[in-house]
């Protein structure tokens, strides 16, 4: 990983939006779609009942989804989405016990140079195994994964299960560092983010996403623990993880920590996710790190409580 | 310019060089040296790169651009073989550099057991990059197995790396429990459940005996017998400071080199710093220290005054969603207080250590949000009198508001799945749905679910789920709890310890929600025995948790002497045992006396002399009677048909019988028996615990009797025709006393608690009987030993004198 060069401005995801629950339905919240105005004007004016359109089927399943093609699908913004270079989307729930707090929506971009992998894991018969996943031009990835199961603990969607927190991989193209370091050698895969994804009916569903450096998942990305068992009752975070590609690492480098980044609700854009408990998206403004214009916030729950912030800087 | 020579590119010194940089980076012309091909890197985060959690990349501190940057001549790679303190030169691999100032960084090496096999290719230590590589590539051959030996900081943080990267992970560890030179049976408990999530095998008290392998590890041996499969073994047993080079050059060396408060040796030209180091008796491990003495040498180097001192340590494992924290001293001790704090349902633990009104160590495990806090009391001495009360929740609740433990905690925390009433197998789900259905009263629970409905041990559990279900709409009774440790009453303890499988003590204490670190002397004793009762294979008895007369296997006597009494099967002795019991009492000088419960007893024995009267005793073939135990003490018989006229059956033999199927066991309260061969009852078996009267037709079983503070006769369970029912029956019986009986109840008690009635259903199931036989069974395979010969054999030290104060003054 090249950690001192410049951001490279195509990102896997290139579009983020958020919707609420209100009055029944799916509304708009947030989003930015910079790269395609056309099919900003499409969402802003949607909403969604439970099991319509993607943010409404992920409402009624109560675990993301990975739309691997918008044609022939229940999407309902095809072809301004098509307009816009996207290719695939996941649409990721999030949930306080069983309460839907928001859908957080991730539009990718891929093409034969261009990939990124998108999984959903599940729990089945004592395992993790795949139940969806992208893979765009990946294909040996994908043959490799689609026989995977992992136990407890074991590679990166049973190290999410056992741990019950968002864990960042590096080097998993190395051999022995990813139990499928081959295959994501040969597709360019560098770092992998899993993410322990709560449901409704208390299934472990764990949600990994691969990222190479041609075409990364996003530059810069940032795991907070704001759990009260971490940082107190105090509505904060605390910056446990992280990656930048423009200053490096970001984790503390003490042990224990000493004065590891806070953040405190209201203030800045991790802020606004530990203040309002939803999924955050920003376009410029003020907060962000210095030489990012964009970036998505995903809020974990455990139970009714908050407990991770993971963001993704573009 | 100073010449300045550094062996070590480690941590400690690579901080040095940043303080003598950041105030006089022209003071010194540096060469400095490393056995590593590479620079200073942040060896502490080593772990996360082997689980993957970093790059390499990322925990490089000081890379080539940064010693070029500042003009350090760098020998990667190459180790020094000297150093020669008169001509002030260091000998490397490569030649000789010489200096003014020379500072020792040599760090320290991991220890290797030396046990056979531990040369191996595939046995490695852990503590650099190479390590990790090689356990790196390990893991990359699919369905791999590691056994990590050592179960502290650095063993666990390789496990869990290790199991990230897929592999089948073992840790070995020779303590009781997990890094116990950082936490206590209860965190460490915790810790060994989180790990167990993970896929990692834990084996506690493990002793390693060999690494097996043909050219390289194939498996690990121990001393128990059991193997464990291994692609790689990772010795994590601890470091030693790397001394030689100091050793070599005459330097003062202790445990490691021997410093001063400005980090001087022997030799004022040569300082040391980091884990190679001795200061005050201390030797260092943590990096924190580290950096104290680096700072404290640049500061000396460049002239400037500055002292080391140990400071306080606090302990953080770097295992991805292991939340612990620990401080300062939280050993048990005269004058130290504990306020522990537990939450089952969100495994949190909380103990803070208290000592003539200061903190001075403090475990937390799952919630460490106040550790800093706490972390800072302890090394400020902080008076903390005045917020003792609502310390341990934390700085938030200082200066106002109040908090109490719950009392419901542990029922709260418990699964739906969790069994509450076992009579009937009602779950906590079950109650709770009948509750979401409209049952508010305990009367409607035993209606609709059968729960508390039979034995009735449940109700106080079942009230407790009514309460945490109906909040203030539901009065719970108040019951006596076991102890001022918990809330909880025996029967609820009883019927949680199966429910959730607590198999530990520290399970206990922190799935209970147990208010003090483990235990006090009234509840450790019927924990102790429902552990070991309900748990005959899982757990080990834990003598500290006996009354002083089981510890010691004889009653101990008003003036401080025991008694000894041998076990005489069924009343019956032979004149071998007599001439034994009699040679015993002359050498011992004990008086004799013949019991009620058909025995000799030998009392005024000496503690000392108790392994050699046993001794003596196991010679002539007798074992203890156990007349000290809340256990079997004597089955009382008359001479039955072999001598008497009237006797209908062999009473005598019967009683021989049940003597030895029951003995050796362990029972809430003692169990005695009786069995008289005719209704005359001339061995008074209807006054017994179980008594048995033969007639005619067989054999009439009667149970609950008593004859000691409360006279009771006993009453009739069951009928039978033959010996074997009698068996069969009579251990189905003490089998269902001891899994359901609170500790200290007599038979007659626990009877009169669940019902005679409750009991004979239970009991006239075969099906339930013959089960119950077969767990006695299984206990009594582990239980039925003589404790005499035990001791003899295995823990006669334990009753020497601790000093012998009886030798002459010299002259």
């Amino acid at each position: 990983m090249n950690i001192n060069a410049d951001p490279v401005p195509d990102t896997f995801v290139r579009v983020a939006e958020v919707w609420v629950p209100k009055e029944g339905r799916l509304v708009h919240a947030k989003g930015d779609y910079v790269h395609s105005p056309a099919f900003a004007e499409a969402s802003v004016a949607e909403s969604f009942a439970k099991g319509e359109g993607l943010p409404g089927k992920v409402w009624e399943s109560g675990k993301p989804i990975v739309l691997k093609e918008f044609d022939g699908s229940y999407f309902k913004r095809v072809e301004a989405a098509t307009e816009a270079g996207l290719t695939s989307a996941v649409a990721i729930p999030v949930f306080a016990e069983d309460t839907l707090k928001a859908v957080l929506v991730l539009f990718c971009s891929a093409d034969a140079d261009h990939m990124g992998a998108i999984e959903v894991w599940e729990y089945m018969q004592e395992r993790l195994t795949l139940v969806e996943g992208y893979y765009g031009s990946a294909k040996e990835f994908e043959a490799a994964s689609q026989d995977m199961v992992f136990s407890h603990g074991q590679g990166l969607p049973g190290g999410v299960w056992s741990a019950n927190t968002p864990i960042l991989k590096r080097d998993i193209a190395r051999l022995g560092s990813f139990m499928r370091s081959e295959q994501a050698a040969a597709a360019g895969f560098k770092i992998g983010l899993g993410l322990p994804i709560p449901t409704p009916d208390d299934n472990v569903v764990v949600l990994t996403l691969l990222s190479a450096p041609n075409t990364p998942i996003a530059h810069r990305f940032e795991i907070w623990d704001a759990r009260p068992e971490c940082v107190g009752a105090t509505r904060q975070a605390q910056l446990i993880d992280g990656l930048c590609e423009r200053e490096g690492a970001l984790w503390a480098q003490q042990n224990p920590p000493v004065d590891p980044p806070m953040a405190h609700a209201w203030k800045g854009p991790i802020g606004q996710v530990l203040g309002t408990g939803l999924p955050y998206v920003q376009r410029e403004g003020a907060g962000l790190p210095a030489g990012y214009t964009s970036m998505f916030a995903l809020p974990i729950y455990r139970e009714a409580d908050l407990a991770y912030v993971v963001a993704c800087y573009l | 310019m100073q010449k300045m020579v550094i062996i070590g590119a480690g941590m400690a010194s690579g901080r040095m060089l940043e303080h003598i940089h950041e105030s006089d980076p022209d003071a010194f012309d540096v060469t400095i040296f490393n056995a590593e091909p590479r620079g200073n890197y942040n060896r502490i985060m080593l772990s996360p790169v082997l689980a993957g959690d970093r790059s390499f990349e990322e925990i490089v501190t000081h890379d080539d651009n940064w010693y070029a940057d500042n003009n350090i001549t760098t020998r990667f790679g190459e180790r020094v073989t000297g150093v020669d303190r008169e001509r002030k030169v260091v000998i490397g691999e490569k030649g000789e550099v010489p200096y003014d100032k020379l500072i020792l960084a040599t760090g320290s090496s991991p220890f290797i057991i030396p046990i056979p096999g531990h040369d191996l290719p595939g046995v490695v230590g852990y503590r650099d990059l190479e390590d990790t590589d090689a356990m790196i590539d390990a893991s990359a051959i699919r369905g791999s197995s590691a056994v990590v030996i050592g179960g502290g900081l650095l063993g666990l943080e390789a496990a869990a790396g290790l199991r990230m990267r897929g592999m089948e992970v073992t840790v070995l560890h020779i303590a009781g429990h997990l890094m116990d030179r950082q936490l206590d049976e209860t965190a460490g408990y915790l810790l060994k459940l989180d790990l167990e999530k993970r896929g990692i095998k834990v084996i506690t008290e493990a002793n390693t005996k060999e690494i097996i392998g043909n050219g390289k590890v194939e498996k690990v041996l121990l001393d128990d017998g059991t193997e464990l499969a291994a692609d790689i073994v990772v010795m994590a047993a601890g470091i030693r400071p790397a001394v030689q080079v100091g050793r070599d050059a005459g330097l003062d060396v202790g445990r490691a080199i021997k410093v001063n408060a400005q980090m001087c040796t022997s030799d004022p030209d040569i300082f040391a710093v980091g884990e190679c180091v001795e200061f005050n008796e201390n030797i260092f491990g943590l990096v924190a220290p580290l950096y104290d003495q680096a700072k404290v040498l640049a500061n000396t180097l460049l002239g400037k005054e500055d002292v080391f001192t140990v400071r306080e340590l606090s302990t953080k494992l770097k295992v991805t969603g292991c939340d612990l924290f620990s401080a300062g001293d939280f050993a048990e001790g005269e004058g130290r207080e504990d306020i522990v704090f537990r939450d089952p349902k969100r495994r949190v633990y909380k103990r803070l250590i208290i000592e003539n009104d200061r903190l001075i160590g403090a475990v937390m495990y799952g919630d460490t949000a106040d550790s800093n806090w706490f972390f800072g009391l302890i090394k400020d001495g902080t008076d903390i009198e005045e917020m003792r009360e609502t310390l341990i929740f934390g700085p938030s609740f200082q200066g106002g508001g109040a908090a109490a433990s719950d009392p419901l905690a542990a029922v709260a925390a418990l699964p739906l799945e969790a069994e509450i009433c076992g009579c009937n197998g009602v779950c906590k789900g079950d109650i709770i749905k009948a509750i979401e259905g409209g049952v508010t009263t305990l009367d409607d629970v035993r209606t609709k679910t059968k729960a508390s409905a039979s034995c009735g041990t449940c109700t106080g559990l079942v009230e407790q789920v009514l309460a945490v279900s109906l909040g203030d709409d539901f009065e719970i009774k108040a019951e006596k709890p076991v102890c001022k440790c918990t809330d909880l009453t025996h029967e609820d303890v009883r019927r949680l310890i199966k429910a959730q499988e607590l198999k530990t003590q520290p399970a206990v204490w922190q799935e209970l929600a147990w208010k003090t670190p483990n235990g006090c002397h009234v509840c450790r004793p019927a924990i102790n025995f429902y552990l070991l009762s309900d748990w005959p294979l899982d757990y080990q008895d834990d003598l500290q948790s006996r009354f002083v007369n089981e510890r010691n296997h004889a009653n101990i006597q008003k003036d401080g002497t025991y008694s000894v009494m041998p076990r005489m099967w069924g009343g019956m002795t032979t004149p071998d045992e007599l001439i034994a019991v009699a040679n015993a009492a002359k050498k011992f000088d004990a008086a004799v006396k013949v019991t009620g419960g058909q025995r000799i007893d030998l009392l005024g024995i000496k503690k000392e002399d108790l392994p050699e009267i046993w001794s003596d005793l196991n010679n002539a073939g007798m074992v203890s009677g156990h007349g000290y135990t809340k256990g079997l003490r004597t089955v009382k018989t008359c001479v039955g048909t072999d001598w008497c006229r009237f006797g209908t059956q062999d009473s005598t033999g019967l009683g021989i019988k049940l003597e030895k199927k029951l003995w050796g066991s362990w029972t809430p309260h003692k169990v005695k028996l009786g069995v008289s061969g005719c209704p005359r009852n001339c061995a008074e078996a209807t006054c017994k615990d179980v008594g048995i009267i033969c007639v005619d037709s067989g054999y009439q079983i009667s149970v609950a009797g008593a004859a000691g503070m409360d006279v009771k006769m006993t009453e009739s369970l069951v009928d039978v025709a033959t010996e074997a029912e009698v068996e069969e029956w009579v251990t189905a019986f003490v089998q269902l006393y001891r899994e359901n009986a609170k500790y200290l109840d007599r038979a007659y008690k626990w009877v009169a608690k669940v019902g005679l009635d409750w009991v004979k259903e239970e009991l006239s199931d075969p099906d339930t009987r013959k089960a119950l036989v077969e767990r006695f069974d299984i206990s009594q395979s582990v239980y039925q030993k003589d404790p005499w010969a035990d001791h003899v054999s295995n823990r006669a030290e334990q009753y020497k004198h601790l000093a012998d104060l009886t030798l002459e003054a010299v002259t």
